[in-house]
């Protein structure tokens, strides 16, 4: 099982060295010296424009949230808690559609303001938007950390002379700070990943660059070379992220550490608290959703929608499955610390700061040159011409997906994995049950939730997924992520509604179990 | 600022579900320069009595006050932060992201609030670790610096909440001397939460002893150890063996001798024995059912004739052997005479 795990966890971080490897290793072109004379700066600007905006509106709202459902109590506290999590479901795409919709010069915010609400676009707007629709990264970390922050601490800050804010603000705050890092880093790599989003409000990042240098100039070496600048981009924030996970772990000092008890809030502020956790879902979720689902009622329904829905089950559903399996394999590989083992899941763990739009490049670059190696091949053994093209298939689409998503599935799986102590498997060694009944009496119950929240999260990301798509599909083959955005693209949003809505739709039910399964952390005896 | 003379609880109830209270009409007074010892079992309320000292719970029925000064009571109650009481903690609740010396600089405001908070350090002699971060010390010594963060702002109050149950058990005596000493110098009141008897009656200038939200006995640790008012207070400060009587001409009489008491005839006692106060004879119908040997101690269990069990705690250096038999004495130091009420 090992070498299937590290054969597999290779196999995933391959595309992302075979964009190096073109990208190191061709000659100087025209295209790239113009674009770095041109646009590059433009690109780069606007990247780290669009990752501020994003990170710090997000750290703001998902630390806001996070301290108020983890340590005060409101009415609709618990169903807050989870819920907060929800907006993960909408991709920042579709928010984006429905927010320029309602805000544009005459659209219902514009009027009903009579001018004053500015118009979400360009930079700004999508770094607004990812903040909408990603703070629940932010949300969970921070929750989890005061969560898990001794009360002692906060109480010990309150005896020395801290007024409540000030012992948040010196203590808690401070604590929090690497998963705050950590969430925010989340946040950025995902905004950087972004095609949809920065294509329809008009910030010319990174990835709108590659996607640019691919279908535009068709240029393999171009696109692989921008791809490096925009990984070496996202490394930088995923080693900050890796960086910040580690020293969380510093600081959760050992000993016996008493729970923090929530503050009873008075009935104003328990309105504020209420209010605060509405406008989150109702401007991420409630409000874009609403319109439209408003849009998509008064447009008679686009033909190929039930298609393109099937293909998207079809294909996230699979590519999913397959994730979660190399997860689950990988993480039991990383858990025997073998150092084969831990290299590989590494390596699939870069796949998340790795675009998707990369991916796909690194896809092809890797197929391109299995095809070419095996086209003489063939043709030699044959006499024909190798009869499949390798590109444009579903399993290329789905090898990009696994090159990006594995990591996503590794890491619940490695936590869910933890669950299973060295002690019980020892216990259970002694009570001579045999490696089958281990795996099926005490691995799976105990790792089963976990599991399958990995299962959900690629899932969902898969569905959410555009960039590696648009570039890998095969020809005719639409999903409802590609269609949304094409009738974007056209400005024909009456029908892009349809196929927008219907991703968070399919997304939420299944993220609502996600939702309550992570949120669990400090809702037992956490409150006296 | 001026340290508190006189820290008075009075009647302090805080229930946290409805049929289960966790300080009932508890009431203590802590006076300056002594060390207060508050010992129970774990859910005796003491923690909750030690917090709501600090601020930190509230009460829903009693007093605190502080040299006529009330912190908790029916209509007020002082936030932590303006009671100027210094806290341990049990898990020392040291800042994870701050050094040492930024721990204990952390109640000090001015400009010299470092090189304060390095003279505290110095106190607890850590002096050389002040750049370090918690997880950088030792158990011992986080214990210390922690101790030095609730001493630098000059509390009026110390509080302590099992502030040895952390350490290793050969460091806990030398740490435990090490603060005594640090909290001495300091001349406030202080009060520290243990279930560690031998710790309490060690280190206290006073021991209270609480038991179901209440306190059941205060006093000094020696005329606690002697003179307890019940059972309980008897068991939570050490081994003792109980036995039901009746005083009959002055004496209650007990299957392994008798004592004296001034109690009516016919009043129905209970007898508290320490096993430190029974000695041994070579003559008697006493049967040794078991002898444990602890060091220069030798704990011998027996049996009467009535079938009653008893143990004796003895020098090792006497010889003896499983189904002896022999007599007993007692020593009326060690026994108690407690009735019901």
């Amino acid at each position: 099982m090992n070498i299937i795990a590290v054969l597999a966890a290779f196999v995933c971080g391959l595309p992302i060295l075979a964009v190096a490897a073109i990208a190191l290793g061709g000659g100087s072109t025209d295209y790239l010296r113009h674009l770095a004379e041109t646009r590059l700066p433009t690109y780069l600007f606007h990247s780290a424009y669009v990752g501020l905006v994003a990170s710090l509106t997000a750290a703001v709202i998902g630390t806001g949230l996070a301290w108020l459902t983890a340590r005060c109590e409101f009415p609709g506290r618990k169903f807050f808690t989870w819920a907060l999590i929800l907006p993960l479901a909408v991709p920042a795409y579709v928010a984006a559609y429905a927010w320029l919709d309602l805000s544009q010069a005459g659209a219902p915010l514009d009027r009903m303001t009579l001018g004053l609400f500015p118009t979400v676009r360009g930079s700004w707007g999508s770094g607004l938007m990812f903040a909408l629709v990603l703070y629940p990264y932010v949300y969970l970390l921070a929750r989890n950390a005061f969560v898990g922050q001794s009360a002692d601490a906060y109480d010990a800050a309150r005896t020395l002379g801290a007024s409540p804010l000030k012992a948040f603000w010196r203590t808690s705050l401070p604590m929090a700070r690497p998963a705050i890092a950590a969430g925010m880093a989340l946040v950025v790599m995902e905004a950087l990943a972004d095609y949809g989003t920065v294509a329809h409000l008009g910030s010319p990042t990174l990835s709108i660059g590659l996607i640019r240098a691919w279908s535009g100039a068709g240029s393999l070496l171009d696109a692989a070379r921008l791809s490096l600048i925009l990984v070496a981009f996202a490394l930088i924030v995923f080693g900050l992220e890796r960086h910040g996970r580690k020293r969380m772990r510093v600081q959760a000092t050992s000993g016996k550490q008493r729970p923090a008890r929530r503050f009873e809030l008075s009935a104003p502020q328990a309105m504020l608290a209420c209010l605060a956790a509405f406008l989150a879902l109702f401007l991420s979720m409630i409000l874009p959703l609403g319109r439209l689902a408003w849009r998509a009622l008064r447009e008679p329904m686009a033909s190929g929608l039930a298609e393109a829905s099937l293909n998207s089950l079809t294909v996230a559903g699979t590519a999913a499955v397959i994730a979660t399996l190399v997860g689950l394999t990988t993480a039991y590989a990383l858990r025997r610390k073998s150092v084969l083992g831990t290299a590989a899941a590494r390596l699939a763990g870069v796949g998340y700061a790795v675009p998707g739009a990369v991916a796909a490049v690194g896809v092809i670059a890797l197929l391109s040159g299995i095809q070419r190696w095996l086209d003489p091949t063939w043709e030699s053994l044959t006499g024909n011409v190798f009869p499949i093209l390798l590109t444009g298939t579903a399993g290329a689409l789905v090898l990009a997906y696994l090159s990006r998503f594995v990591a996503a599935a590794i890491s619940p799986c490695e936590t869910a994995l933890t669950r299973v102590t060295k002690a019980l498997d020892g216990a259970a060694r002694t009570l001579s049950a045999s490696t089958r009944r281990r795996l099926l009496a005490v691995h799976l119950p105990l790792i089963a939730p976990g599991v399958a929240s990995a299962l959900i999260l690629s899932f969902v990301e898969i569905l959410k997924e555009l960039p590696a798509t648009m570039i890998l599909r095969p020809f005719n083959f639409d999903t409802l992520a590609i269609m949304a955005h094409q009738f974007a693209s056209d400005e024909r949003l009456g029908e892009a509604a349809a196929p927008a809505l219907l991703i968070p739709l399919i997304a939420t039910l299944p993220m609502i179990f996600v939702a309550r399964y992570l949120s669990a952390t400090g809702e037992n005896g956490a409150s006296r | 600022m001026s340290r508190v003379e006189l820290l008075s609880i009075h009647g302090a109830r805080r229930a946290f579900t409805k049929d289960h209270a966790a300080l009932e009409r508890a009431s203590l007074d802590l006076r300056a320069g002594e060390i207060t010892a508050l010992l129970g079992a774990s859910g005796s309320g003491k923690s909750t009595l030690l917090r709501a000292v600090a601020g930190l719970e509230q009460l829903d029925t009693g007093e605190i006050t502080a040299d006529g000064v009330t912190w908790t009571g029916p209509k007020t109650f002082l936030a932590p932060e303006q009671r100027r009481v210094g806290l341990v903690f049990q898990d020392y609740a040291l800042f994870p992201h701050m050094t040492a010396v930024e721990n204990v600089a952390f109640g000090l405001t001015g400009t010299d609030r470092k090189s304060r908070a390095l003279d505290q350090l110095r106190a607890v002699e850590l002096e050389h670790k002040a750049s370090q971060y918690p997880h950088e010390l030792s158990g011992g010594e986080q214990q210390r610096v922690a101790l030095a963060r609730a001493l630098a702002p000059r509390p009026g109050v110390v509080l302590l909440d099992e502030p040895f149950s952390g350490l290793d058990r050969r460091l806990r005596g030398d740490v435990r001397q090490r603060t005594m000493d640090v909290l001495r110098a300091a001349g406030t009141a202080v009060l520290f939460v243990t279930h560690d008897a031998e710790e309490a009656l060690e280190s206290a200038d006073q021991l209270a002893l609480m038991d179901a939200g209440r306190i059941i006995q205060h006093g000094a640790p020696q005329d606690v150890w002697f003179n307890p008012v019940s059972e309980t207070a008897a068991r939570l400060v050490g081994d003792v063996q109980v036995c039901a009587t009746i005083v009959s001409q002055g004496r209650a009489a007990l299957p392994i001798g008798s004592v004296a008491s001034e109690l009516d005839d016919n009043t129905p006692v209970t007898a508290l024995v320490r096993p430190q106060g029974i000695g041994l004879t070579t003559e008697g119908t006493l049967n040794v059912t078991r002898i444990t040997y602890s060091g220069p101690i030798c704990v011998v269990s027996m049996e009467a004739e009535d079938g009653s069990s008893w143990t004796a705690q003895i020098p090792a250096t006497e010889t003896i052997n499983i189904g002896d038999r022999v007599g007993a004495t007692l020593n009326p130091a060690f026994v108690t005479l407690v009735t019901k009420n």
